[in-house]
C-alpha cells in the first residue's frame, strides 16, 4: 500500500511522530512528504494522511488538486480536524490585528480561518490526538481494521480511585502529582481524561499531567455537541469528588481544554454536520 | 531583464521557498523566504499566561520541548520564581533529548540523502547498505529514538511535553527508568558513532566534488550555552565576530537594544541582524565556541575536526558535522545526567503567580530562544518570540547568494542549481513553523 503524507499549515508534530513509527512501517511505501522526502506533489497513492489546516489559498488548492489522485484520506491531527491551535485566534478583534500582519508581498493568502480539512474534501478516517501517538500511526498503516478506540484514558492510566477519597476544591498547586499512584483527579486536578476517547497509553497522566482531551470525545459522546462533553465532564466530578461544580464549569473553559474538547463538535459558520463515529479512530 | 527562479525547499521543517533574481546573466540576489505564517503573537493575546507551558510547543513539533521550557522560564522569571536543581537537570535533560533527536533528524534524515544523491533515507538504502550493517534507514531511526525516548523520560510525551511546570517539574525520573534509558544510550552510542563516521567520510567526498561553501566575510556567531558544556544553557546571549576580534554578551531581556529586526517582503519570517552584520547561530556557532564539549567521545570528534578544518572554522558545510559532534555528546551527556538521583527531594516549589513582565531564555537547536511575555490580571497581553532560524536568516541568503553564483553564467545556468539551494538551506537546517509562529 502506497501512502503520501500532505502537510498543510501546521507544527510537524504528526510527522515526527509518523516518523517515530517508522521502525514498524514501510516506510520505502512513504512516497510524499516534503519534510523527509524530495518529491514535487503527491502522486496517486492508495492513502492520503492530511495535517494541519487549511490556513492559506495555497493550502486550499494542494488539497482540492491532492484529493483527486487518491483513493482514501485520513485526516490526521486537531489541525486537520478542527483547525488547531490557530482557531484560539478566531475572535473578531484578534482576527483583524491577524490579517494585518500578513499582507507583506507575495506570499500564501491567509483565508479568514483555519479550518478543518473536510470542509472541502470528504474524508474517510479521523484520526484525532495532538499529535496521534507513533503505535496509533503502525496500527492505521499496517492493521486499520484493528483500530477502534472503544474506551476512555483511564482505562490505559491505571491510577487508582478510592471512593473515600473526595477532594472539596481544585488544586490551587495545579501540576504536583502528590502520589503517583493516585488519580489525578482524587488530587483535585482538571483532568478530562474520564470522558476523552483512549489510544494514546494515557502518557499525560501517567507522568503526572492532567489529560487535556487531545485526542477528542469518547464514542458515546462524538456524535453530540460539545455541550454533552461538558455537562458529562461536570457529572464525572460530582460523582468522584465534592467539587463545587460551578468551579469544574468555569475551569472547563480554559483555552487549552477548549482547544480540544470542541475539536468534534459542530461549526457555527459551515454546513458541517457531526463526525460518525464509525470513522473516528 | 531580471529573471526569476524559484525553488520549494523539501526535507526541512516547515514550508519555504529560494527565489534567485538574476540580472543580465548575473545573480543579484537569492532569498529564502517563508510560506506559512499560524498568529501565535496575535492569538496568544487574552490567554491565561499559566497555559503557555502547554500551547506555546504547539509552536512547533520538531523544537516543542525548547519553547515548552522557555514558556515555563519566561513565567518563572515574570513571577521570580527558582525551580529546584533536580527540576534544574531533569529540563536539562530533556533538551538534551531533543538536541539528539533534533540532529539525528537533520544529519540522517535531512542531508545524508544530499551526500548519497537519493531523494529520501528511505531510497538511501539500496545505495548505501552494502558496506553497512543492515539498513541505514533502520539504524539512523534507532539512533533518533533515543532522542525521543529522553524527552518522553524527562517529559512525558515527546512531541508536546508536559512535564515542566512553573517551580520546577510535575515529577522526578523512576530509577528503574532512568537506567533501562542508561542501557539504551550503552548500546546506541557505537551505532551512532558507526553512522556519524560514514557521515563524515561522505560529507569529506562531497567536500572533493563541490568545496566548502566558503562565505569568508564577517558575521557574528551567536550562542546562550556554556563553552565546557555547550549542551547547557547560560543566563546570556553571546555574540563573537568570526574573525575572533570582538565578544559582546547581553541579557533576554535586553535583546531588542542589541538585535536589529529587518521584516521580509514575500516571506511570513523576518531576519535579524548584529551591528549591521549577518548572524549564524545553530551547531557550528556552539562547536567553534566551546573549549570543550566535556565528553570523551564527543571531544575527540571535536579535536579531529579541528585538525581537519581549522579553529573556529567557517565553512557552510560544516555545520552538518557539529550537529554530529552534538548527536554524540548529546548521547553522552545524557547518560551522566541520568547516572545523577532524579527521583528524591522536592521536585517543585510552592508558586504565587503575579503580573508583569518574563523573559525565558535556552538554547534550542538552532540556537538561542527566547520567550517574553507581558501579564496582565493573569492574562497575557503580549507575547514575543525571538527564533534562532530568523537570526540565520541573513546568513542564508548569503549563502545561497554566492553557492548561486558558482552555478549561473552569462549564457547559461548549470543544472543542478536547485540540489545546490537545498544543499545550502539544509546546513543551517531552518524551522519555518518557528521562524513565522
Amino acid at each position: 500500500m502506497r501512502f503520501a503524507v500532505l502537510q498543510l499549515t501546521g507544527c510537524a508534530g504528526c510527522e515526527v511522530s509518523l516518523l517515530n513509527a517508522g521502525e514498524e512501517l514501510d516506510l520505502a511505501k512513504l512516497a510524499y512528504m516534503p519534510l523527509v522526502v524530495t518529491a514535487h506533489d503527491v502522486p496517486g497513492v492508495d492513502v492520503l494522511l492530511v495535517t494541519g489546516g487549511i490556513r492559506t489559498d495555497e493550502d486550499l488548492l494542494k488539497l482540492r488538486e491532492s484529493a483527486s489522485r487518491v483513493k482514501k484520506i485520513i485526516a490526521v491531527g486537531t489541525c486537520a480536524i478542527s483547525g488547531g491551535v490557530a482557531g484560539l485566534g478566531d475572535r473578531h478583534d484578534i482576527r483583524e490585528l491577524f490579517l494585518a500582519n500578513t499582507h507583506q508581498g507575495r506570499v500564501p493568502r491567509m483565508l479568514p480561518k483555519c479550518r478543518p480539512i473536510d470542509t472541502e474534501v470528504k474524508v474517510d478516517n479521523y484520526l484525532p490526538g495532538c499529535p496521534p501517538v507513533p503505535s496509533l500511526f503502525v496500527q492505521l498503516l499496517n492493521e486499520p481494521e484493528s483500530l477502534k478506540s472503544t474506551s476512555i484514558v483511564c482505562k490505559e492510566c491505571g491510577r487508582r480511585k478510592p471512593k473515600d477519597v473526595r477532594p472539596t476544591t481544585l488544586a490551587h498547586e495545579i501540576h504536583k502529582d502528590a502520589d503517583p499512584e493516585l488519580c489525578l483527579v482524587k488530587q483535585g486536578q482538571l483532568c478530562v481524561g474520564t470522558s476523552t476517547r483512549n489510544g494514546c497509553g494515557a502518557i499525560c497522566p501517567r507522568a503526572g499531567f492532567p489529560c487535556v482531551g487531545c485526542r477528542g470525545p469518547s464514542n458515546n459522546l462524538i456524535e453530540k455537541d460539545a455541550n454533552a462533553w461538558f455537562s458529562s465532564l461536570i457529572k464525572v466530578f460530582a460523582h468522584m469528588t465534592d467539587i463545587d461544580s460551578q468551579e469544574i464549569s468555569e475551569a472547563l473553559k480554559s483555552p487549552h481544554l477548549a482547544l480540544f474538547l470542541f475539536q468534534f463538535s459542530d461549526y457555527s459558520d459551515t454546513e458541517l454536520e457531526s463526525r460518525p463515529k464509525e470513522k473516528v479512530l | 531583464m531580471t529573471t526569476t527562479i524559484q525553488f520549494p525547499i523539501s526535507r526541512i521543517e516547515g514550508h519555504a521557498k529560494v527565489v534567485v533574481d538574476i540580472d543580465e546573466g548575473k545573480v543579484r540576489n537569492a532569498r529564502f523566504l517563508a510560506q506559512e505564517y499560524r498568529g501565535f503573537e496575535q492569538f496568544l493575546q487574552g490567554m491565561p499566561a499559566d497555559q503557555m507551558p502547554v500551547i506555546v510547543p504547539r509552536v512547533c513539533g520538531v523544537c516543542s520541548t525548547s519553547h515548552h521550557i522557555a514558556a515555563v522560564e519566561a513565567l518563572e522569571h515574570a513571577y521570580g520564581i527558582t525551580p529546584p536543581p533536580v527540576a534544574e537537570e531533569i529540563r536539562h535533560l530533556m533538551m538534551v533529548g531533543q538536541l539528539v533527536q533534533n540532529q539525528a533528524t537533520s544529519l540522517f534524515f535531512f542531508t545524508l540523502p544530499d551526500k548519497l544523491q537519493a531523494t529520501s533515507i528511505f531510497g538511501a538504502d539500496e545505495k548505501i547498505g552494502h558496506d553497512m550493517l543492515g539498513s541505514i534507514s533502520k539504524m539512523a531511526m534507532a539512533v533518533r529514538k533515543i532522542g525521543t525516548e529522553l524527552i518522553s523520560v524527562a517529559g512525558g510525551q515527546f512531541i508536546h511535553p508536559v512535564k515542566a511546570v512553573v517551580g520546577g517539574v510535575v515529577s522526578g525520573i523512576d530509577p528503574t527508568a532512568a537506567k533501562a534509558m542508561r542501557a539504551k544510550i550503552k548500546e546506541a552510542l557505537p551505532l551512532a558513532c558507526s553512522l556519524f563516521d560514514e557521515y563524515w567520510q561522505l560529507t569529506r567526498k562531497m567536500e572533493r566534488s563541490v568545496g566548502k561553501w566558503e562565505d569568508n566575510d564577517p558575521f557574528y556567531y551567536m550562542v546562550a550555552v556554556d563553552k565546557n558544556d555547550p549542551t547547557r544553557p547560560v543566563d546570556h546571549v553571546t555574540m563573537q565576530k568570526s574573525d575572533g576580534s570582538e565578544t559582546i554578551t547581553f541579557r533576554p531581556r535586553q535583546y531588542k537594544e542589541f538585535l536589529q529586526f529587518h521584516r521580509v517582503q514575500d516571506s511570513y519570517s523576518s531576519k535579524t541582524s548584529f551591528n549591521d552584520l549577518p548572524i549564524r547561530a545553530n551547531s557550528l556557532a556552539r562547536m567553534n565556541l566551546a573549549e570543550s564539549t566535556g565528553t570523551p567521545i564527543a571531544d575527540g570528534y571535536l579535536e579531529r575536526f579541528r585538525v581537519e578544518f581549522g579553529s573556529p572554522a567557517h565553512q557552510i558545510l560544516l555545520f552538518d558535522l557539529c550537529r554530529g559532534i552534538e548527536l554524540i555528546n548529546g548521547l553522552e551527556r545524557a547518560d551522566r545526567i541520568l547516572a545523577k538521583n532524579l527521583y528524591d527531594g522536592e521536585m517543585n516549589v510552592p508558586v504565587v503567580p503575579r503580573d508583569g513582565c518574563g523573559f525565558g531564555l535556552v538554547e534550542a537547536p538552532r540556537g538561542p530562544l527566547i520567550h517574553h511575555y507581558q501579564i496582565e490580571n493573569g492574562l497575557i497581553v503580549r507575547a514575543e518570540f525571538v527564533i534562532p532560524t530568523v537570526h540565520n536568516n541573513f546568513s542564508i541568503e548569503r549563502a545561497l547568494t554566492s553557492m548561486a553564483k558558482r552555478y549561473v553564467h552569462e549564457d547559461r545556468i548549470d543544472m543542478g542549481l536547485d540540489r545546490a539551494m537545498g544543499w545550502v538551506v539544509r546546513a543551517f537546517d531552518p524551522c519555518i513553523a518557528c521562524a513565522t509562529h
